[in-house]
């Protein structure tokens, strides 16, 4: 059962085509990653999906119902949750703080009514779901901590608790282990992993990092300058020769011709 | 007819002043991302300097002009490196404060030091004028059309034609490039503050020219250029020179027309009637250009 | 439990303030407290939503002439024209929101600066609300038996309590109250909202914020008490003129809510106590020659230090007075 689904999709900046003819779809519960060398469209892919650029041409399609009339503010209550390559947490906000906006689409006090101290009641159930996203990625202790004051690993994790704290159906994950060393890497894999065990997400991640993606994802796209290569499942990529040849050129088969001469 | 022509005279040679410091305005904004809201104060400053050097120290006009001209030069370099340097990369909102906590002290200290009185601007022209076609031409207003035309195209060519144009471009564009290709990025930054600084003692010459004078109030004459900026479009050279005309003759042909229903004085607002009026329709101006975000 | 003895210290030293204070310095602090009550509001919308508004002094105006129309002219109690001010304000807030929906940082800037003299010039032309450039009388608060006017002394016990007095306990109770008000605000899930749009405006978005919502909610807040504010102001004046509610007035808040430390609780009556106490101090430093000796204007030297002031804090501490005495939260391991 699908719940995501790509038909064809082009993007292009100008004379310059980012991506195209880009099919393919997610099922419930699967984490599904996207990947290929540095320019192969990754990136402008993800950015379509959540709603930042605008495709050429193509369809998308989230439950059977069309998903490129959505603008970008219209992606949580959507059920869509995406975390930031940049980092889209909030600096001088708590670690608390920055998941409870994850819950800001569920709440429903307005301005008057928190200043004159009435959403006590929701405040406390929702700080409540706040805390758990927080344990399941491991950071209760940090809670009351300016997430600036948090080291880079620990404040992409804070990150994925706020996507998972919005209880979206589609998690979309732009490169988290970007910048991060082996051990940070681990962690974050073990995490994604978790999400879709524990919390049964379905989870689209786009990244670089091929150990990361063979460890965690049941499908894996692979994109090459911008045309899909491949598309299966770890193993299936693994083996694939196109892959092998975006990822290290020529020199396998030349290798290959070197050593029987 | 005359009085139209006359109006509409006295409207173009205003904006073009408004013109002058809108493109200071402009100039350090593509090269920096800073607004400047001292522009206004530098203006002021511009305009007492030379007065101060023309009728107290006694230098010739033209003299008492580049004098004052290098001084706020080196005073808007001297802004950039004391204080803007050390702000880089904070967000905008402190560095648009910071510019108008400056632009205040200044305004208020030449108050100070100077008195609330009008000043002799020591122009040779004073009230000289010539008549064209019935329509009186005041030699001051006309000498400041001429000279902002000069300015303006100087600063065309200089952008467009030359080595520092082309390095104002590029910080503009993308500092850390421009400093890794060996650019003098700090230079180009104190270059851009010193050019702010000599197109706003133009400007608050002229503005300060008959029938003003150096007088506090012309601080609030001097804001009346943010609108044509914003108008304009902010970062757009272009821009500033047609928002600066546009609201100068404005804020002129109201003062002739306006009927009194829209009270009295109304030319002194008619300025920023106008830019919201245009705002609301684009909202980055005439010429600007929404800023491009990083995801 | 520090921060609870400090605040009951301070709450104390409040409480007690007009009786060791003369006439003339009471004067000032009840400014100083007016003022704060509208600080608190710009802190809000510049504070936490990091909004740029150089319209303050509108939305006081706005206040003001609201609680003379319904005071004094139409004797209304204190207990409705004080609340209707900020209501009024709070509404032309609520208007303006939308326009900063559009204009990124500085065009906001500009926009709330031709608020103000567009104000101005409305305010020196309708003559039947504001009298015109000559100005016009505002009402003292009457809050049932008890009357605000120059002269009246209302007896506690042993003590008195004169005019000055009155206008400080109110301004405090009322100040109390915008404080809680804001600090609930930023607790919840409004005031985080303001503080991400402020942050990450786009990231916001797409998490789920409505920035139009919380821009407007937030211009409205902050116009709220800055009427309330104006309203008290002008009423504790008794007259002024429109010349009162320029640019420079709302450069003064913009100090207070700097200098104090943006977004913090305790900011707004820090800057209010630097800036708007200044013009006093300046005038009684022995130093400075008076305008009449030849020498600079008050007003001139306070200006050149509101300037000063505000630059020195946004580069040397960005986080204000409050800044000067915390560090920001430690990790808690």
């Amino acid at each position: 059962m699908s719940l995501l689904d790509v038909r064809d999709l082009a993007l292009r900046f100008g004379a310059v085509t980012a991506f195209e003819g880009v099919s393919f779809d997610v099922r419930r519960g699967e984490l599904f990653a996207v990947i290929g060398p540095n320019g192969a469209g990754k990136s402008s892919l993800f950015n379509a999906l959540s709603r930042v650029y605008e495709p050429a041409s193509g369809s998308v399609q989230l439950d059977g119902r069309d998903y490129l009339r959505l603008r970008p503010h219209q992606l949580a209550a959507t059920g869509v949750a995406r975390s930031f390559q940049n980092l889209g947490i909030f600096p001088h906000l708590t670690a608390l703080e920055n998941v409870l906006v994850g819950r800001h689409h569920l709440m429903r006090c307005g301005v008057l009514r928190d200043g004159l101290g009435l959403g006590r009641r929701e405040e406390r159930q929702h700080r409540e779901a706040a805390l758990d996203a927080l344990a399941f990625v491991g950071l209760e202790r940090c809670a009351g901590t300016e997430v600036q004051l948090l080291p880079y690993g620990l404040r992409k994790r804070v990150e994925v608790a706020r996507c998972l704290a919005m209880e979206p159906r589609l998690m979309l994950l732009d490169e988290p282990v970007a910048g991060m060393n082996a051990a940070e890497r681990a962690e974050i894999a073990e995490l994604v992993g978790r999400l879709r065990t524990e919390r049964d997400l379905t989870v689209l991640l786009v990244e670089h990092d091929m150990g990361m993606v063979m460890q965690v994802a049941d499908r894996i796209l692979v994109l090459d300058f911008g045309v899909p290569i491949a598309l299966g499942t770890p193993a299936e990529i693994q083996a694939d020769e196109r892959v092998i040849r975006a990822y290290l050129g020529e020199a396998p088969e030349a290798t290959r011709t070197e050593v029987r001469a | 007819m005359t009085e139209f022509l006359q109006l509409l005279f006295q409207g173009v040679s205003l904006g073009a002043t408004y013109a002058l410091v809108a493109l200071g305005f402009a100039v350090v904004y593509r090269s920096s991302g800073v607004i400047n809201f001292a522009q206004g104060a530098m203006l002021l400053l511009g305009a007492y300097a030379t007065s101060w050097l023309a009728v107290d120290v006694g230098l010739a006009f033209g003299l008492a002009v580049l004098v004052a001209m290098v001084a706020l030069a080196l005073a808007g370099a001297g802004l950039h490196a004391v204080v803007l340097r050390r702000v880089t990369g904070q967000p905008t909102f402190v560095l648009v404060m910071i510019t108008i906590g400056a632009g205040i002290a200044v305004t208020s200290g030449v108050e100070a030091a100077f008195g609330p009185d009008r000043r002799l601007l020591g122009d040779p022209w004073g009230s000289s004028s010539f008549e064209v076609g019935g329509v009186t031409i005041n030699s001051v207003k006309a000498w400041g059309i001429a000279v902002t035309t000069v300015a303006l195209a100087a600063y065309f060519a200089f952008d467009r034609y030359t080595r520092w144009g082309l390095a104002m471009q590029a910080t503009a564009a993308d500092e850390e490039a421009t400093l890794s290709v060996g650019v003098p990025v700090r230079l180009v930054h104190a270059g851009t503050w010193a050019m702010a600084g000599g197109l706003a003692t133009l400007g608050g010459l002229f503005l300060a020219g008959f029938p003003g004078a150096p007088q506090p109030t012309l601080g609030d004459a001097a804001l009346r250029a943010f609108p044509a900026i914003v108008l304009g479009g902010l970062g757009s050279p272009v821009g500033a020179v047609v928002g600066g005309v546009l609201i100068g003759v404005t804020e002129v042909l109201t003062s002739g027309y306006a009927p009194d229903s829209l009270g009295t004085n109304f030319s002194a607002v008619a300025p920023y009637v106008a830019m919201i009026a245009i705002l609301l329709v684009r909202p980055y101006g005439l010429f600007g250009v929404r800023p491009a975000e990083r995801i | 439990m520090r921060g609870r003895a400090v605040l009951v210290a301070v709450v104390l030293a409040a409480l007690v303030l007009p009786f060791q204070l003369g006439t003339s310095a009471l004067t000032t602090a009840t400014f100083v407290v007016i003022a704060a009550i509208g600080a608190t509001g710009l802190n809000v919308l510049t504070g936490y939503a990091g909004q740029i508004s150089l319209g303050h002094a509108f939305f006081l105006a706005v206040g003001a002439y609201t609680g003379a129309k319904l005071g004094a002219d139409a004797g209304w109690s204190a207990a409705l024209w004080i609340p209707a001010a900020g209501v009024v304000a709070g509404v032309c807030g609520a208007l303006v929101g939308p326009v900063a929906l559009r204009l990124t940082g500085l065009y906001l800037a500009i926009v709330t600066l031709a608020l103000v003299f567009i104000g101005q010039h409305v305010f020196f032309n309708v003559e039947s609300l504001t009298g015109g450039p000559q100005g016009r009388s505002f009402a003292p608060v009457v809050l049932g038996p008890f009357d605000f006017s120059a002269g009246q002394v209302l007896r506690v016990g042993s003590l008195e309590i004169d005019h000055n007095g009155l206008y400080y306990y109110l301004a405090l109770a009322l100040l109390a109250a915008a404080t809680a008000f804001a600090w609930n605000v930023r607790r919840t899930r409004s005031g985080r909202a303001m503080v991400a749009v402020r942050e990450r405006e786009l990231a916001a978005t797409v998490i789920g914020v409505d920035v139009r919502r919380v821009k407007i909610a937030a211009f409205t807040a902050s116009a709220f008490l800055a009427g309330v504010s104006g309203a008290l102001y002008a009423s504790y004046l008794s007259f002024a003129q429109p010349g009162e509610w320029s640019l420079l007035l709302s450069i003064q808040f913009v100090a207070a809510v700097i200098v104090g430390g943006m977004g913090t609780v305790a900011g707004p009556l820090l800057g209010s106590a630097v800036v708007f106490a200044l013009p006093t101090v300046l005038k009684n430093l022995p130093l400075v020659p008076d305008e009449a000796a030849g020498g600079v204007s008050v007003s001139d030297l306070s200006s050149i230090a509101y300037g000063l002031l505000i630059v020195a804090f946004l580069v040397l501490e960005p986080r204000g007075l409050v800044g000067l005495v915390h560090k920001p939260k430690e990790a808690h391991s």
